[in-house]
């Protein structure tokens, strides 16, 4: 019987360090080419997806390099950077009380998804904010709104609330 | 102490800005404390970062989540949420859309490998 990738070994919680571990070697596992896109985006020529393939596994080999020579704290919080996730419990309770009806499995995972990256983005703009003011790491409250007085003025923070009028 | 201060202007500030779907201000349980952490802390804050601002973040994260919700629900199948909204956002943004992607498919991946391991022990 043939398996796709390797077998991944039952999780054991008891020892941090099996776990760390058992997290770089799934770091290594390669990632199969799935399309979650409806058919229509499918347009890619063929080449087009070689080439994309190629700088992928360029990317990985680069990639498994850098985490390799990563220090004990760097490697710390790249594993909190790649394991944090919020729980799916609360994403699909939040989003069903939004919609009153169910939604599926996907959609949780999508949503926690991009609510990640966002707060990412805000973390990272606070933390450009924090180095800007000559001020340190625990980042504080102004920090966290200047990011967001920036992002929204960039308009990458999503705000339905207020109608831009054109014509008055 | 300037955290203190921030703090009291935080909730005035908190009631302005960041209203819940349902409407209710102020007292939001804090549904994300534990995990926002751990993400803070890997996006490059410090180990132990300051509660407000995981509040903060907290709040911010939740109206994103609601209003993408909100999005979702108006166009394609109405009143309904589907895996449209990713597709919606790809036109936005090229990061969030490679992170749900990554997410996606190692979602896939470990179904897939934990499926394979299951067959395993039952076959031979």
């Amino acid at each position: 019987m043939q398996t796709p990738n390797q077998k991944i070994p039952p999780h054991n919680h008891s020892n941090a360090n099996t776990n760390r571990t058992l997290w770089l070697e799934m770091m290594r596992m390669r990632e199969p080419q799935i399309n979650l896109l409806p058919k229509k985006l499918k347009v890619e020529p063929e080449k087009k997806k070689e080439k994309r393939q190629k700088v992928d596994e360029d990317e990985i080999q680069k990639m498994q390099v850098l985490v390799s020579s990563f220090s004990e704290e760097q490697l710390n919080r790249y594993e909190m950077y790649r394991r944090s996730a919020f729980p799916k419990a609360a994403i699909k309770r939040l989003i069903q009380s939004i919609t009153g009806s169910s939604v599926s499995q996907n959609v949780v995972i999508a949503m926690s998804g991009i609510s990640k990256v966002f707060a990412g983005e805000i973390v990272e703009e606070a933390l450009d904010v924090c180095e800007k003011w000559g001020d340190t790491p625990p980042l504080q409250p102004k920090h966290m709104r200047e990011a967001v007085r920036r992002l929204k003025s960039r308009e990458q923070i999503p705000n339905t609330k207020h109608k831009n009028i054109l014509f008055h | 102490m300037a955290e203190e201060e921030d703090e009291t202007v935080f909730d005035e500030d908190l009631d302005d800005g960041a209203g819940g779907a349902d409407g209710s201000h102020g007292k939001r349980k804090r549904l994300f404390s534990k995990e926002l952490r751990c993400m803070m802390y890997g996006f490059g804050d410090d180990q132990n970062p300051y509660t407000e601002s995981v509040d903060i973040l907290g709040d911010l994260v939740i109206e994103f989540a609601t209003e993408m919700t909100h999005k979702a629900m108006s166009i394609g199948r109405q009143g309904r949420v589907q895996v449209e909204d990713i597709v919606f956002l790809i036109r936005k943004d090229p990061r969030k859309f490679a992170g749900v992607k990554d997410l996606l498919t190692m979602n896939e991946e470990l179904k897939r490998a934990r499926k394979a391991f299951d067959e395993a022990n039952y076959g031979s």
